[in-house]
């Protein structure tokens, strides 16, 4: 039986591991239509699954997988799954995203989505190979890193072209930011989602298919992707990126004064240019390498040819360069790179590892860290020695490696002594690399952002460097130049609601938000006509957009009954009190109350509490949610009669 | 004989040939109908691979229904789905891999050299050439590497 829409695959795999069972599922049509696939899928599925009583390690937590219409299609960038599960490092909603090949094969072995739930009492990996799924014995991969299972398994199954997606060491040793790796140095990273698959003993899931991702008008649908392809390739963007992949944004971050740098003490760090774009592409660059059907091509193969800091293997991103580098205070690009290469080996998220070093660093040589907590270790900024040991020590757990491997907010609590000051962390995990101070909108995305600390979330971007015409397309010629200006909070609470909305549907239709964010070339308009070739669904844009704000309130409330509030959506007191002191952004702090209230207001959420509205959630469908709502009228008035 | 010649050091693995190919050969997507494919291998290998459409073609010549031809007006092996009956002796007898069965209809597919991929190709990596051209091509290059070289010795007036 084929599904009703294009470009779904059509079913969606269960997978018991405590029972050792498997069962395929037809997708459901209505949550297509509601929610579309990958995040939006996630969203719902878990709203209903799990809850307050869920422990992120124990069996009863799901991890889900999936992919959403567009991914595997000719769509720019359609190479998007999403992982999702409660998180064990910020202990609401988690979720993480990657590109590679592996959802592409998922869709064309059959399947949109995998449900994983309870925990298997011996190491498994699951082989679904064209539509039938196993459990396989995974003893004889368990203790090794992702390149080696890589290697292991496709020996096993004796076919190269398999995809996988595994986690390394530590994600078998639940510390508490594990990545989800595929494709061997494709991250899902963030929210420790690795450490949940760990819990449940699955180390891969390998993927082979020959099906069809079935388009619903193949004639239009040509047209319209030689169109968008030579839209993207057309995009002045899109050659930089080619050119240097990300990396190039810390010369750029650095001159806006957004690089942060010794945990964040200051946005301009003085060994910049060592470790950015430009030494990258000229020393270390093997050559660019595409994800499934990327133009942008942003993902690269590095090597460093000699020395302790030898590898060959994927490229950092800017996030890593910034949090293991100059939040370390670490300009030695080599042992950045190393570190980058092992936290790909171990599968570990560089922008929590790196945060959670940085805080330690600082606590260092503040003296609220000794070398008596840390073994011996001298953890002072700037030594990458010290920096690559601690990658090693944490992905194992151990000695004072055991102890970061809960992730700064954790350590911290353990450590005492004001430790918990330095943390730069929302909602217990760690920000990557954007300094709100020097980008009013990014600090109140990170603030608002449902997995925590998270500049892609909402992935405000466009008052970076200058995107006045996509700013105008996009929020209204009415808003300018403020909302435009990086250092001015006004209306950067509109910004980042519209933005947040936006990337919850490139993240459910299965793209990337390279294209669609930034550079801004594909919007809404284009989704639906994409989205209308491959589907047939017949969407309009209003349903799109009201999708993207049905699964950022359904997110908010899955958070909300885990007892988030507005005091939760801040930032930590450095970015609020300290003024940047350096750079363009010199003298200036994240204005968050005000940027906070415009956020809420557009939202439909109470200003003083943060929750959604029961008429917000009833008009976007969202019903079910009502009965988690905190009964907060009556405490209101009993208070207000009080006063 | 033209043939589909893809760089591995411009090719960026993704596969978007693939999908062309598909969609037009099979209005559907589905990469392991390409009739190419691009093979990755780590660290930092991507090979486009598709039919040479050899001069004397192994697979002609084994075809038990002689299904395969080399059609010297369109300068192109060619295979007649309608004798194929997917016994798979092309594809042993193939050198080079670029032979496989249709996942459905179970006969031999390959590169028909329709050229749909090449223009959409983001990086140039592939094109049609014949093994003239690319020899031309190769040996021009190595001489313009080497030309710094032989300039020095070659008595041209510096005046």
């Amino acid at each position: 039986m084929t599904f009703k829409y294009g470009g779904y695959a059509g079913q969606v795999l269960e997978v018991d591991l405590t029972r050792g069972k498997t069962i395929d599922k037809p997708l459901d049509e209505e949550l297509a239509w509601d929610y579309l696939g990958g995040a939006g899928l996630c969203s719902r599925i878990l709203y209903d699954e799990i809850g307050p009583r869920t422990r992120p390690l124990g069996p009863e937590n799901i991890l889900i997988i999936t992919t959403g219409p567009l991914t595997g299609t000719l769509f720019p960038q359609a190479s998007r799954h999403v992982v999702a599960a409660k998180s064990p490092l910020t202990d609401i909603w988690g979720e993480a995203h990657a590109a590679g090949h592996w959802g592409a094969e998922l869709k064309f072995a059959g399947f949109d989505a995998i449900i994983v739930r309870g925990r298997s009492p011996r190491p498994v990996y699951l082989w679904i190979d064209d539509g039938k799924a196993k459990i396989k014995d995974a003893r004889q991969v368990w203790g090794h890193d992702v390149y080696e299972t890589d290697a292991i398994i496709k020996e096993e199954l004796g076919d190269k072209s398999i995809k996988l997606l595994y986690i390394g060491q530590a994600g078998e040793n639940l510390v508490k930011f594990a990545a989800i790796m595929n494709d061997l140095d494709r991250a899902s990273a963030r929210t420790g989602i690795g450490a949940v698959m760990g819990s449940k003993r699955l180390k891969a899931v390998a993927v082979r298919g020959t099906k069809d991702i079935p388009i619903a008008k193949p004639k239009n649908y040509m047209k319209l992707m030689d169109e968008f392809h030579d839209k993207m390739l057309a995009d002045p963007f899109t050659q930089g990126r080619a050119d240097y992949g990300t990396p190039s944004l810390v010369e750029l971050m650095n001159e806006i004064g957004r690089l942060p740098t010794r945990n964040y003490q200051t946005g301009v760090f003085e060994h910049a240019e060592e470790i950015g774009g430009k030494t990258i592409r000229r020393k270390y660059l093997v050559k660019a390498r595409a994800d499934f059907a990327c133009l942008q091509r942003c993902g690269r193969y590095t090597c460093v040819p000699e020395g302790s800091y030898a590898y060959i293997g994927g490229s950092p991103e800017y996030e890593t360069l910034a949090c293991v580098g100059s939040k370390c205070g670490i300009g030695d690009v080599e042992a950045i790179l190393y570190a980058h290469y092992l936290c790909n080996c171990y599968g570990m998220d560089t922008c929590s590892l790196g945060g959670t070093i940085a805080w330690a660093m600082e606590c260092y040589e503040r003296g609220i860290i000794t070398p008596k907590d840390t073994g011996g270790l001298d953890l002072k900024f700037g030594n990458h020695e010290a920096m690559v040991q601690l990658v090693h020590m944490i992905a194992f757990r151990k000695g004072f490696g055991n102890l970061l491997a809960e992730g700064s907010y954790r350590a911290a609590q353990k450590i005492g002594r004001g430790a918990e000051k330095y943390v730069m962390a929302i909602k217990k995990q760690e920000l990557a690399g954007q300094d709100g101070r020097a980008q009013k909108s990014m600090g109140l995305g990170n603030a608002t952002a449902a997995r925590g600390a998270d500049h892609l979330y909402g992935f405000p971007v466009l008052d970076e460097v200058g995107f006045e015409k996509a700013i105008r397309e996009r929020f209204g010629a009415k808003y300018l130049p403020e909302i435009g200006e990086k250092l001015n909070p006004k209306y950067k609470g509109l910004m980042v609601k519209e933005c947040e909305d936006f990337a919850v549907v490139v993240e459910s239709v299965g793209v990337c938000k390279y294209g669609t964010m930034i550079p801004p070339t594909f919007f809404y308009p284009d989704i639906l006509r994409a989205l209308n070739v491959t589907t047939r669904m017949g969407l309009k844009e209003r349903d799109l957009r009201r999708i993207g704000e049905r699964i950022v309130n359904l997110n908010r409330m899955f958070n909300v009954r885990e007892g988030i509030r507005r005091k939760d959506d801040t930032l930590p007191e450095r970015l609020l009190k300290e003024p940047s002191p350096d750079g363009p952004p010199k003298g200036h702090v994240v204005e968050l109350d005000k940027m906070l209230n415009e956020y809420y207001r557009l939202r439909g959420w109470d200003l003083r509490t943060g929750l959604p509205t029961p008429s917000k959630l009833r008009s976007l469908g969202l019903q079910f949610t009502l009965n988690h709502l905190p009964k907060r009228k009556r405490a209101m008035k009993v208070k207000k009669r009080k006063h | 004989m033209p043939y589909l010649y893809g760089d591995p050091l411009k090719c960026t693995g993704c596969r978007i040939c693939e999908l062309y190919c598909t969609l037009c050969h099979e209005r559907a997507l589905n990469p392991k109908k390409a009739r190419l494919r691009v093979v990755r291998l780590e660290p930092a290998i991507d090979k486009p691979m598709a039919c040479r459409q050899c001069a004397d073609p192994p697979c002609a010549k084994v075809c038990p229904t002689n299904a395969i031809t080399r059609n010297a007006k369109a300068d192109v092996v060619i295979i007649d789905e309608a004798k194929c009956i997917g016994c798979g002796a092309c594809i042993e007898a193939c050198p080079f891999g670029v032979i496989w069965l249709h996942p459905e209809k179970k006969i031999a597919i390959k590169c028909d050299l329709c050229r749909a991929c090449v223009p959409r190709c983001p990086v140039n990596a592939l094109s049609v050439v014949t093994s003239e051209q690319f020899a031309n091509k190769k040996r021009v290059d190595l001489v313009e590497r080497l030309k710094p070289i032989l300039m020095e010795r070659i008595p041209i007036p510096r005046g």
